[in-house]
């Protein structure tokens, strides 16, 4: 399949030809074809190229890929990186077990 | 070249109606104001429901299975369908002769599905509390990817000619003077010149009908959700649990107070899909810690061994609810050339591709598969029970 992506990609930059396997989400173990295939097919945002990839869905919730992928957009698009915006942060944030998560109700009524 | 049809809203109605109205060679122009499929389509479960009643849903339920089944074969990008069944526990004892009665009618419509006693659902999830009173096993749910199911169809719209429009706002419309029919939508950054508009915003269908002068009576119902880390399979077998209590908390009131009951869906990549609420609080999408803390407990009542798994995100979606929880899937009757798709409530997902479908069988004038007086707008004027909104 990330094969298959390469033929697909006009875009002419530096930035495209190369490491096309190099594996920028860890977590879901997304490469950054996958991204910039992504762009080309019409991402915007950081939040389309989740939504179309997982990148950053994953354990770390984009704490380690976030700033690579903000850069693969904003070469890619030919935009400054700060206005390429970082996805939406959403609680817990860090991984947290179900069962401390669900403890909440009873701490408060202790 | 001119647009035909204009779609106000990229979830999966609106995405389902681009791609219906494209293959009948349609000209569309699908508008979104923000990405698609960023609202209820990118909220929810996963979970293609058989056996939501009354009648009307039912039918919507069967034939737009039929249609994913079809998508699954034909869009050109994985929508992760899977033939799953679900299974309802029934929590307790006293449940059981009111469900039995609920089983007995969606049996005698043909569904299929199998009565399941404590024993039998301990022997297919080893690690679900013996303290139950049995469950139901539906055989014709499914499930599937909603975010996907809506990125392809819009992508598939695309390729037979579709605008997608994303990040434009609704700003207005305009009609014809002589016959009030529809002549164009404004948007933020442009005028569309057309002669028919699908209303399929969701939740903000309320505010996008406003513009047109109409009274759509939807209003946002609230669910929050929780995702865990990728789980082996074995600790949950089944795709799709929920509970008995789920069918209530549907039915239950239209108003603020919390409903909760335990949904457990396992997604393609092993992680579970823990809800969820039912709440009226307008459309603040915040998701309240405590209120998270009641769905997560609900989820350990049945499933202890699931304490020790690991959340990574939780977040709420709105769900378009209509007062006698139908949708509308119906042309309006005051403006020419205006239909409204919305107002699925917690079964968008299950109903999306029909009620592509059926709108374009009323814009092409061609037959529809069943009468759909049930889900027209017109049963709100009758009644006149949407003053309120």
């Amino acid at each position: 399949m990330k094969e298959k992506n390469k033929d697909k990609v006009s875009c002419d930059l530096d930035i495209v030809k190369e490491d096309w396997d190099l594996i920028i989400c860890r977590c879901e173990e997304v490469t950054k074809g996958e991204i910039i295939q992504a762009i080309n097919d019409g991402a915007t945002t950081i939040e389309e190229i989740k939504r179309k990839t997982r990148a950053g869905m994953g354990l770390c919730q984009s704490k380690t890929c976030f700033r690579a992928i903000q850069r693969i957009l904003a070469e890619v698009s030919g935009r400054p990186v700060a206005s390429v915006l970082p996805y939406t942060s959403r609680p817990p944030v860090r991984p947290i077990s179900i069962g401390i998560l669900s403890s909440l109700m009873e701490e408060e009524d202790d | 070249m001119a647009t035909d049809v204009v779609v106000i809203g990229g979830g999966i109605v609106g995405a389902s109606c681009a791609y219906y109205l494209s293959k009948e060679g349609i000209k569309v122009h699908l508008l979104e104001k923000g990405p698609m499929g960023c609202g209820a389509s990118k909220a929810g479960m996963m979970h293609i429901v058989s056996w939501e009643e009354p009648e009307i849903h039912l039918k919507l339920a069967k034939a737009s299975k039929k249609l994913y089944q079809e998508l699954n074969l034909e869009l050109s990008s994985p929508i992760e369908f899977r033939q799953t069944g679900s299974i309802v526990i029934i929590e307790k004892l006293e449940q059981v002769e009111t469900f039995k009665a609920t089983f007995d009618r969606l049996r005698s419509w043909g569904l299929n599905c199998k009565f399941l006693t404590p024993r039998e659902l301990i022997e297919m999830e080893p690690n679900i509390t013996p303290d139950i009173a049995g469950g139901v096993f539906f055989g014709d749910d499914a499930q599937v990817n909603p975010l996907y199911t809506t990125l392809a169809l819009a992508s598939d719209a695309r390729k037979m000619g579709a605008i997608i429009d994303t990040f434009n706002e609704v700003t207005g419309f305009e009609f014809n003077n002589e016959d009030h029919s529809i002549s164009a939508v404004l948007t933020k950054r442009d005028r569309i010149p057309t002669s028919a508009v699908i209303i399929a915003s969701g939740s903000w269908s309320h505010a996008v009908g406003n513009l047109a002068g109409l009274n759509i009576p939807v209003e946002p119902r609230k669910g929050v959700l929780a995702v865990t880390v990728p789980v082996p399979e074995g600790i949950i077998n089944s795709q799709i649990i929920l509970t008995a209590g789920y069918m209530e908390s549907v039915k239950s009131g239209s108003n603020s107070s919390l409903s909760v009951a335990a949904n457990i869906q396992r997604a393609v990549n092993g992680n579970l899909v823990l809800g969820t609420t039912r709440q009226m609080v307008g459309f603040d999408r915040k998701v309240d810690p405590y209120v998270m803390a009641n769905v997560l407990k609900r989820c350990l009542r049945f499933f202890p061994a699931i304490a020790e798994i690991s959340v990574i995100r939780t977040w709420a979606g709105l769900r378009p609810y209509t007062s006698d929880l139908l949708p509308i899937i119906s042309p309006v009757e005051s403006i020419e050339g205006v239909y409204v798709a919305t107002g699925h409530e917690g079964i968008g997902i299950t109903e999306g591709p029909i009620t592509g479908k059926l709108i374009t069988q009323m814009i092409t004038g061609k037959d529809l598969e069943f009468p759909l007086d049930e889900v027209s707008l017109k049963r709100f004027e009758k009644n006149n029970n949407y003053g309120g909104l």
